[in-house]
C-alpha cells in the first residue's frame, strides 16, 4: 500500500484528499449524533429534576399536613377519652376523626389504636385490624414523641403518632395510611406519562411505585445496583433513574424514566451513522478520485512530456490553458524546450557552415598550385627573355606562396629566415633599395620552431608603415635567449608606430586600425599555440623607429635534417 | 489544538455533559459500615419482616440472598477465602455443627436468655427458633389409619407417597432423617426408608412455601415430613394438611445464624444476632411465624403453638453433626442405585 502511495504524485494526491475528507466527515457527522444523544439526554435530565424538585414539594407539603393532623388528634379531647374509656361515644370520635382528617383523607386513611395494638376507629370501610405494639411502627412511635413514617411491608406508607396522657404514658396511636390509591392522587399529574415514580424510605424499601405489580423487582434490582456501585437501570435495564433524597426526612424520590434513545432506536440510529458513514467513504473516494485527477494531470502532462523531451522528441507542446502556478510551470517547459530545440538547430547550422568553409578551404588549395604553376612559367620567360628581376621576383613568389599553402604549422627558424629574405628581395625590388634588411640569427636557434609566417608580417610591417617613405630604411632582424624563451626581434628606424596602437597591441587587444592586423594576428597565432605567457610585444625603437618582440618557448625539430618544401 | 480544545468544551457545557451523572448516587450508596450480606434457608415471610424491622432499627443496609440450607453451606464452602456473605440465617444445628470451621465463633451477651440446650457449646453459632419435626398428611386422600409415627415411614402402604425434601439442601430433612436413625437405630433403617421413598424427593429449593406442606396440600404426595411451623402455617392457610407428632418423639433442634469467619461487616452481624435473640423478634416469631422461641421466658406451654402429643426425644445434636458427610453419602449412593 506504502508502495502504491508513494509510487505517484496522483496517488499521494488521492490518498490525503480521502483521509482529510473521510476524517472530517466522519467526526462531523460522529460529533454531530453524539450532540443529539447528549442534547436531549441532558433536556431529559433537566425535565426530570424539575419533575423530582415538584414531587418532593407535594411530598413535603402532605407530610406536614398529616404530622399537624395526628398532632391534633392526639391532642383532641374527644380521642384522649375515647381511648381512656375504651368503647366509648364513637360518633363524637368519628366526627372529629373526619373533620380533622378531611382534606388528606382524599389520599390517607387514618386510624386509631388503642394501646394493646387493637384498631378502635377507622376511617376505612373494612374493619381495623390488630398490630404489635412491640413491633414496627407503632413501636416506633411509642419510643418517640414525634410522628414516624414507615414503609409497610406491601408498600404504603403509614405515619404514626403516640397518644400520651398527662403522665406520657402511650394511651394508644393515630395512624395516617398511603396506599397505592393515595399515592396516585398525590403524585399525578406532576411527571410525565413516560415516567415513573418510586418512593423509597432510608434503605430503599418502596412506599409506593407506579407501576405496582413490578415493584418488588424492580427495587431488589435497583438495590443490588446500588449496593454494587452499578449504574442504576431498574430491572429491565431500559432506563435512567434520577434520585432526590428529602432535606428534611428519611424519604427517596426515585424517577424512572426510559432511555431517550432506547437500545433499539439507539441501534437503528448506530445503523444509519453506519450507512451515513459509507455514503461518506463513498463520496469521498468519489471527491478524492476526481480532484486527485484533476490536480496530478498537469504533473502527469509534464512528466510524460520530459520523457518525450529525454528520448529526443523535441516537437512536445503542453496545452494548458490554466494560469497558475502549474499553467506557468507548462509555459517554461515550452519555453525551455523551444529554446533548446532553437539552440540545437543553430548549432547543427554551424556545423554545417563549417563544413561548407572547410570545403571551400580545400577548394581554394587548388588554386595556389595553379598560381604558382604560373609563376614558375612567368621565371622561365624571365629567364628567356633574359629579365632575370622577373625571374627573381616570380621564384620568390612561388616561394612564399608554396610555404603559405604548405600544411605544416610549424616551420624551422632558418625556413622562416629564407622565406623573410625572399620577401625582403621582392620589396627591394619594388623600393628600388631604399632600404637594407639585415638578418642576424646566430646558428645555434636555426633550427628552433615556429609558427609559419610569424616574422614575415613584422619585416612586412617594418617595410611598409616604417622605412617605406625613407631613402635609408634599415630594418634588423635578430633572435637572443632569455629565461628559455626564444626572443625574436624586428626593429627599423622608420616612422615608428603610434603611441595609442602600441597601447592596444601590448595590452593584447585583437582588434587593431588597419594595416597593423598582421600584428595582431602573429600575437594571436602565438598565443593560441604556445600559451598566454607568449606572444608578440611592441616598443619604440632606442633611435627612433620601432621595435617588436617575439617571445616563444625554444623548440627544435625532431631530427635535425633539411625540410624541403612539399610540391 | 487548543482551539479544538476549546470548542469541544464548549460542547460539552452545551450539551450539559459536565454533569452526566446530576444524581451524584455515591452520596447515595451506604458505607461499608452500614451493610450487611445475609444467606438465609427461611421462606420470605419470616425473615423479610425481620430484616425489615432490623434495617428500621439500625439503618443498616441488609443484603438478602435465599437457598436451601445445605446448598448455602455448600457456596460458603466455595467462598471462605473471600466470602461475600456476612451471616448465615437458618439451618439446622446438626447442619452448622458439621460445618463450624466456616463460621466465627459469637456468643452473645443474651445467650444467658436461652435454654442452655439449644446453645451450641463452643458459640460457633447461635439458636434461633426451635423447630420440631412432624409428620403432616392429607386428611382429604387419608381418611383412616393416617401416619403415626417414624415407623409408618418405613410401612409399605406408603411407598412413593412419602414428600421429603433432598437431605443434601434442605437443613431440616437432613435433621428429619438424622431423627429418623435416633429414633429407629438399626441397620436397615435407612435404606428401608429410602426405597420407601421410592426415589422421590422434592428439591428443597422452593423460597415462598413448604414444598413439602404444598405437596401434600396438593395431593402428589400423602404424607410428608416437614418443620411444625410449616405444618402449622399449611394448616393456618386452610389447606388440606393435618399434624401427627410422632408417637416415638421428635427431635426440636433448633435452627441457628452463625457469624461467617472473615466476613466483611462482622460488627453488623452480631448486631443482627443480638436482635434476633431479642424478645421482640422473639415475641414476632410465635406470634406470627407459627415457630417455637428458643428464649426462657418465652418457651412456656401458654405461649407455644397446639403442642398435643408433642415428645421430645433426646436428639443427639453432635451425633447427627458427626454422621453428616456419611449420612449424605449413603443418601447419594443410594440416589444412584438403580
Amino acid at each position: 500500500m506504502r508502495a502504491w502511495i508513494r509510487r505517484s504524485f496522483r496517488n499521494r494526491v488521492f490518498v490525503t484528499m480521502l483521509l482529510g475528507t473521510l476524517a472530517v466527515l466522519l467526526l462531523c457527522g460522529g460529533l454531530m449524533m453524539w450532540f443529539q444523544v447528549a442534547r436531549s439526554e441532558a433536556s431529559l435530565a433537566r425535565e426530570a429534576g424539575q419533575q423530582l424538585t415538584e414531587l418532593e414539594q407535594a411530598l413535603d407539603a402532605f407530610q406536614s399536613d398529616c404530622r399537624r393532623m395526628l398532632q391534633e388528634m392526639a391532642e383532641s379531647t374527644v380521642v384522649h377519652s375515647a381511648l381512656r374509656r375504651g368503647g366509648g361515644n364513637s360518633r363524637t370520635l368519628y366526627q372529629v376523626l373526619f373533620r380533622t382528617t378531611e382534606h388528606l383523607r382524599d389520599y390517607a386513611r387514618f386510624d386509631v389504636y388503642d394501646s394493646r395494638g387493637q384498631c378502635r376507629y377507622t376511617t376505612a370501610a373494612s374493619a381495623g385490624r390488630e398490630l404489635d405494639t412491640g413491633w414496627g411502627l407503632l413501636r416506633a412511635a411509642g419510643e418517640t414523641g414525634d410522628t414516624v413514617f414507615r414503609t409497610g411491608t406491601d408498600g404504603g406508607l403509614t405515619a404514626a403518632l403516640a397518644v400520651r396522657d398527662f403522665s406520657g404514658a402511650v394511651q394508644g396511636y393515630v395512624t395516617a395510611t398511603v396506599e397505592q390509591g393515595g399515592f396516585e392522587r398525590l403524585f399525578g399529574g406532576l411527571y410525565t406519562t413516560t415516567s415513573e415514580v418510586l418512593l423509597l424510605d432510608g434503605v430503599w424499601r418502596a412506599a409506593y411505585y407506579s407501576r405496582p405489580a413490578q415493584t418488588d423487582a424492580t427495587v431488589k434490582a435497583l438495590r443490588d445496583q446500588l449496593l454494587d456501585g452499578r449504574p442504576l437501570t431498574g430491572q429491565e435495564g431500559e432506563y435512567r433513574f434520577f434520585a432526590l433524597k428529602q432535606r428534611d426526612g428519611e424519604l427517596t424520590l426515585l424517577l424512572q424514566q426510559p432511555r431517550a434513545f432506547s437500545s433499539l432506536v439507539l441501534g437503528a440510529i448506530y445503523l444509519a451513522g453506519g450507512l451515513m458513514g459509507a455514503l461518506c467513504l463513498a463520496l469521498s473516494l468519489l471527491c478524492a478520485w476526481v480532484l486527485s485527477r484533476h490536480l496530478s494531470q498537469p504533473v502527469h502532462q509534464l512528466d510524460e512530456a520530459m520523457g518525450e523531451v529525454e528520448k529526443g522528441n523535441f516537437d512536445v507542446h503542453l496545452e494548458t490553458g490554466r494560469a497558475d502556478e502549474l499553467g506557468r510551470l507548462a509555459s517554461s517547459f515550452n519555453r525551455m524546450t523551444e529554446e533548446y530545440r532553437l539552440n540545437l538547430e543553430r548549432s547543427v547550422q554551424r556545423q554545417k557552415e563549417l563544413n561548407e568553409a572547410k570545403l571551400r578551404m580545400m577548394q581554394a588549395q587548388l588554386n595556389p598550385h595553379f598560381l604558382y604553376n604560373t609563376l614558375d612559367a612567368v621565371k622561365w620567360l624571365g629567364v628567356t627573355h633574359q629579365v632575370p628581376q622577373v625571374a627573381g621576383l616570380a621564384t620568390d613568389l612561388a616561394a612564399i606562396l608554396r610555404a603559405s599553402i604548405s600544411g605544416d604549422e610549424l616551420v624551422t627558424l632558418e625556413r622562416e629566415l629564407e622565406l623573410v629574405e625572399r620577401y625582403v628581395d621582392i620589396q627591394s625590388i619594388r623600393f628600388a633599395d631604399r632600404f637594407a634588411c639585415e638578418i642576424d640569427v646566430a646558428d645555434r636557434y636555426q633550427s628552433c620552431l615556429v609558427p609559419k609566417l610569424a616574422l614575415q608580417p613584422l619585416v612586412e610591417n617594418a617595410i611598409l608603415h616604417g622605412v617605406a617613405d625613407k631613402d635609408d630604411g634599415y630594418v634588423k632582424v635578430w633572435a637572443e635567449e632569455k629565461d628559455g624563451d626564444l626572443l625574436l626581434y624586428v626593429s627599423d628606424n622608420g616612422r615608428g608606430i603610434p603611441q595609442e596602437i602600441l597601447d592596444r597591441l601590448n595590452s593584447e587587444d585583437q582588434e587593431l586600425p588597419g594595416g597593423h592586423l598582421g600584428l595582431g594576428n602573429v600575437d594571436s597565432i602565438i598565443r593560441l599555440y604556445f600559451g598566454p605567457g607568449y606572444g608578440l610585444t611592441a616598443q619604440a625603437g632606442p633611435d627612433g623607429g620601432s621595435r617588436v618582440e617575439l617571445r616563444l618557448p625554444v623548440r627544435r625539430k625532431e631530427g635535425d635534417g633539411a625540410e624541403g618544401f612539399d610540391c | 489544538m487548543r482551539r479544538l480544545a476549546a470548542l469541544l468544551a464548549a460542547l460539552l457545557l452545551l450539551t450539559g455533559c459536565g454533569g452526566w451523572d446530576e444524581n451524584g448516587w455515591d452520596a447515595f450508596i451506604p458505607a461499608e459500615e452500614e451493610r450487611l450480606v445475609i444467606y438465609t434457608s427461611h421462606p420470605a415471610s419470616v425473615y423479610d419482616p425481620i430484616v425489615k424491622e432490623f434495617e428500621e432499627r439500625t439503618g443498616v443496609w441488609v443484603l438478602v440472598e435465599t437457598g436451601g440450607s445445605g446448598e448455602l453451606l455448600d457456596r460458603l464452602e466455595a467462598e471462605k477465602d473471600a466470602p461475600r456473605c456476612d451471616l448465615l440465617f437458618g439451618g439446622g444445628g446438626d447442619s452448622l455443627t458439621a460445618q463450624k470451621e466456616l463460621f466465627a465463633p459469637y456468643v452473645s451477651p443474651l445467650a444467658e436468655e436461652i435454654i442452655p440446650d439449644f446453645l451450641c457449646g463452643d458459640g460457633s453459632w447461635t439458636p434461633f427458633s426451635s423447630l420440631p419435626v412432624v409428620l403432616i398428611y392429607n386428611p382429604v386422600l387419608v381418611r383412616t389409619n393416617p401416619p403415626e409415627g417414624w415407623e409408618s415411614l418405613l410401612d409399605p402402604v406408603w411407598r412413593g407417597r412419602i414428600a421429603l425434601a433432598d437431605p443434601a439442601v434442605s437443613g431440616l430433612s437432613f435433621t428429619a432423617v438424622s431423627t429418623l436413625l435416633q429414633v429407629l437405630p438399626g441397620d436397615g433403617t435407612l435404606e428401608a426408608f429410602h426405597r420407601n421413598l421410592d426415589g422421590r424427593t422434592l428439591s428443597g429449593l422452593s423460597e415462598v412455601v413448604d414444598e413439602v406442606a404444598d405437596a401434600v396440600a396438593e395431593g402428589s404426595c400423602t404424607i410428608g415430613i416437614t418443620a411444625e411451623s410449616a405444618a402449622l402455617e399449611a394448616i393456618q392457610a386452610g389447606r388440606d394438611v393435618a399434624l401427627v407428632y410422632p408417637r416415638e418423639g421428635t427431635s426440636a433442634a433448633a435452627d441457628g445464624m452463625a457469624v461467617i469467619s472473615g466476613c466483611a461487616h462482622e460488627e453488623n452481624a452480631r448486631r443482627f444476632i443480638d436482635f434476633a435473640l431479642g424478645g421482640d423478634v422473639q415475641r414476632h416469631l410465635i406470634r406470627t411465624c407459627q415457630r417455637r422461641s428458643v428464649r426462657r421466658e418465652l418457651y412456656s406451654p401458654e405461649l407455644e403453638p397446639e403442642t398435643d402429643g408433642l415428645v421430645l426425644i433426646d436428639y443427639d445434636l453432635e451425633k447427627a453433626a458427626g454422621m453428616r458427610d456419611w449420612l449424605l453419602s449413603v443418601w447419594q449412593s443410594l440416589e444412584e442405585e438403580p
